[in-house]
């Protein structure tokens, strides 16, 4: 059974996409792709080659968190819960907790396949850190396989206390809010080495604070010291907790609360009739896109229909509502985290500034973010009716989602932003550093439509694990932070309304030119 | 009202469909047959500009396929075998979506929408309250079938059309299809169940690795060939002649 998910996990459960000839080779290259992503970005941690092994450790487990995290949050649901599972699976002699370890084992394999590539450049750090030694790769990988136990146990332990605590009814909504945790989580676990970054003169990191024993990321990175490092008594208590910790949340989730899981297999089989206030509530959609402005702004016909299906989606539907709010709680949490991080002693004034920039170059992926995961959906083959229908192509679709995501998805998290960064301490005349973001939003939504890419819901759940998603988010949050440091350099110079200006040209010259190509696009044969 | 010249598709070293040419005019029930995997379904979503032929051509009423796409999609409706929605809309909202999409407008779609839930026996709550996922096989059958017939097209293809439909809503579907050819409707019927073929069905096209293999009325296919029915007509020339033996010579491997 393990084989068998493991495959599907990999292969995904349709065909479309996959060549007949070719499915074992393209699954294979996907799979190189990603972890070539992952060993690369794993070689940040050879900035921490002359820190203690306890400190390059501290690092690597808090970004391999972070990756695992998301990762989880982006796989389990769909995983743990899969609909499509109930006629094939259920009715055979197969117990819940056979099914539940088949699943976490193959979440785990490649959770560790991921790990291992991250923590290629880990290895050489630590072997070359002051302490360390070549112990450190033994202590470091099984520091690691026991943070992907914690990680995947963890996820699965949530959502069977929120079944328990709060009922399958509310199952879709649960999900979703776990894995926003999840991802927000993960998102901080991320900024525990940023934490204890200190600019004394130089480059310092200071790891021995009190409270980094709260954090999960230092009880593993204890076992590495203990074994392979200082070998001090802070370190044995560390990976003491983490060893208890991993058992527990193991414990949990494959003994005490299996029965969670089973429920939540039900639930997910049966199909809820909705109540009569639930329909009437149904109907805001269409009073919304009635309103007024709205009408207007939604006047053509096609554009109408996909506004009113992307947002039914996102209100409705357990996968895209699983794809896409953890997708974009990073983006939440992101101003708050950079914001009190630049009110730390010691940071430059530059830092603040550059996080207001940051933040609205951020706000302005969300288009991009969004528009790609709104493409996938179990309902896919349902798109079909888009190629029979007598459109030139899918651009009136693609403007739709993009004014759904514009309205039900940017619109708030830019309002959540501000008001977040003006929480954080970070307002005055410096919040016009965000509109090198807004001014490029409208782009962003337009760049991911180009070719006809934002038809929604058109593509299968499974091809959403691309390692090109990774590469080209990671592109853009590269350009992102190279126009932040743009904006606030501009800023501290006093040219950054000429910056406004020149890139107010180039987005607008951009966004008509990628709205023409886009009105042009033609359908392309379904193969 | 459809013409097919040597219409191929391959999918890399697989010929789905193999130079497949026909004629077909309008007001005519055209029984589209073959076994698994002959190509009927690649033809149909060849036909409804869903794939792209890779050699050939095809009009449909009057208008080329490659190059007047878009007119042919006005006027053609098309139920898929997948029956596929999107779930998470109720099926008012489902189709709505699909009226915009052929320009219909809103209370002229509502007032056809409400035509077509009478005559398949749905309660408009149903479709207001319900969401698709919600929905019983056969109730979704019949929200696809509306959402085929919505924009009053020219030319219907069924693939699967019966998978679903309870008895009585089988027959009313059929009296539909029928009036429906009266009217000067071109219907393109793709099944498994022969019988209901053979009863509904003016003509009868079958076709067996991509290639056409016999074209003609069914009772007179029927007789020419010396067989008793349409089923035995299809098995024998699909290749299925010792199915039955084969059976019968299987089911004994179940002895204890």
């Amino acid at each position: 059974m393990h084989k068998l998910y493991l495959t599907l996990f990999l292969r995904g459960r349709s065909s479309r996409g996959l060549q007949k000839k070719g499915v074992p080779k393209s699954v294979g290259a996907k799979l190189g792709l990603v972890l070539l992503f992952y060993g690369l970005f794993g070689l940040t941690s050879l900035a921490f080659i002359h820190q203690p092994v306890f400190a390059v450790a501290l690092y690597s487990h808090a970004m391999t968190l972070v990756f695992l995290g998301l990762f989880v949050a982006a796989s389990s649901g769909e995983m743990l819960f899969n609909k499509d599972e109930a006629d094939i699976m259920w009715h055979r002699p197969v117990t819940t907790r056979a099914l539940l370890r088949a699943k976490l084992g193959v979440l785990l394999k490649v959770s560790l396949w991921l790990a291992g590539a991250f923590n290629l450049g880990c290895f050489i750090a630590g072997v070359l850190a002051p302490d360390g030694g070549w112990l450190f790769p033994v202590a470091h990988a099984l520091s690691t396989v026991m943070e992907a136990l914690f990680c995947v146990g963890a996820v699965v332990v949530l959502y069977q206390l929120c079944l328990r605590w709060f009922g399958r009814e509310r199952l879709d909504g649960l999900m979703t809010l776990s894995q926003v945790g999840v991802a927000v989580a993960a998102m901080l676990a991320g900024q525990v080495p940023q934490l204890m970054i200190r600019f004394h003169g130089k480059f310092n990191f200071d790891a021995h604070s009190w409270w980094v024993a709260l954090l999960p990321p230092a009880w593993f990175a204890g076992l590495d010291d203990l074994i392979a490092g200082n070998r001090t008594n802070f370190s044995a208590i560390l990976a003491g907790t983490g060893v208890a910790a991993t058992a527990t949340v193991l414990w949990l989730a494959f003994g005490a609360l299996v029965r969670g899981f089973e429920t939540g297999l039900q639930s997910v089989g049966e199909v809820m009739a909705p109540k009569r206030p639930h329909a009437e509530r149904r109907r805001w959609l269409d009073r919304l896109a009635g309103w007024g402005l709205m009408r207007w702004w939604l006047r053509e016909p096609v554009c109408r229909a996909s506004f009113l299906l992307v947002a039914a989606y996102l209100a409705r539907d357990r996968d895209v509502k699983l794809r896409v709010y953890p997708g974009i709680a990073p983006m939440l949490v992101w101003p708050v985290i950079m914001m009190l991080q630049s009110r730390a002693p010691g940071q430059p004034e530059f830092f603040s500034g550059f996080t207001i920039a940051l933040t609205g170059v951020l706000i302005g992926t969300v288009p991009l973010i969004a528009l790609d995961l709104l493409r996938y959906s179990q309902h896919w083959q349902a798109a079909d009716l888009f190629h029979a229908a007598p459109m030139k192509g899918p651009g009136a679709l693609c403007r739709g989602a993009r004014r759904a995501v514009t309205f039900f998805l940017t619109l708030p998290v830019l309002v959540v932003s501000v008001l977040l960064l003006w929480l954080a301490g970070g307002a005055g005349p410096r919040l016009a550093l965000l509109l090198p973001g807004i001014i490029a939003l409208p782009l962003y939504g337009m760049l991911a439509s180009l070719g006809g890419r934002a038809v929604p819901l058109s593509l299968p759940g499974e091809e959403a694990k691309s390692a090109g998603r990774g590469f080209k988010m990671f592109g853009v949050m590269m350009i992102s932070m190279v126009l932040a440091a743009a904006a606030t350099v501009c800023w501290s110079l006093g040219w950054f309304w000429w910056l406004m200006l020149g890139e107010l040209i180039c987005v607008s010259a951009l966004f008509f030119g990628f709205r023409a190509a886009v009105a042009q696009t033609r359908w392309e044969s379904l193969e | 009202m459809i013409t097919l010249h040597q219409l191929t598709k391959v999918f890399g070293a697989q010929t789905a469909v193999d130079a497949l040419s026909l004629e077909i005019p309008a007001g005519q029930i055209v029984g589209f047959l073959g076994p698994n995997g002959a190509g009927k379904s690649t033809t149909l979503k060849m036909l409804t500009g869903i794939l792209a032929p890779t050699s050939g051509t095809a009009t449909i009423a009057g208008f080329d396929l490659l190059k007047d796409t878009l007119e042919v999609k006005r006027r053609i409706g098309f139920v898929p075998e997948s029956g596929a929605v999107f779930e998470s809309l109720t099926g008012l909202e489902y189709l709505e979506m699909v009226a915009a999409l052929y320009a219909i407008p809103k209370e002229a779609a509502r007032e056809r929408i409400r035509q077509f839930i009478s005559f398949f026996d749905l309660s408009f709550e149903t479709l207001t309250d319900k969401l698709l996922g919600a929905y019983s096989k056969g109730m979704r059958r019949k929200v696809v079938i509306t959402s085929a017939l919505l924009h009053n097209p020219e030319v219907v293809f069924f693939d699967e059309p019966l998978d679903g439909l309870d008895a009585n809503a089988a027959v009313g579907f059929k009296a539909l299809i029928q009036t429906l050819a009266h009217e000067g409707k071109t219907i393109v019927y793709s099944s498994h169940i022969l019988d209901v073929v053979e009863r509904v069905c003016d003509r009868v096209i079958i076709i067996d690795k991509g290639r056409l293999r016999l074209d003609g009325r069914p009772d007179e296919l029927v007789a020419a060939h010396g067989r008793g029915t349409l089923e035995k007509l299809f098995t024998q020339v699909t290749g299925g002649a010792e199915l039955e033996q084969r059976a019968q010579d299987f089911a004994k491997t179940f002895r204890p």
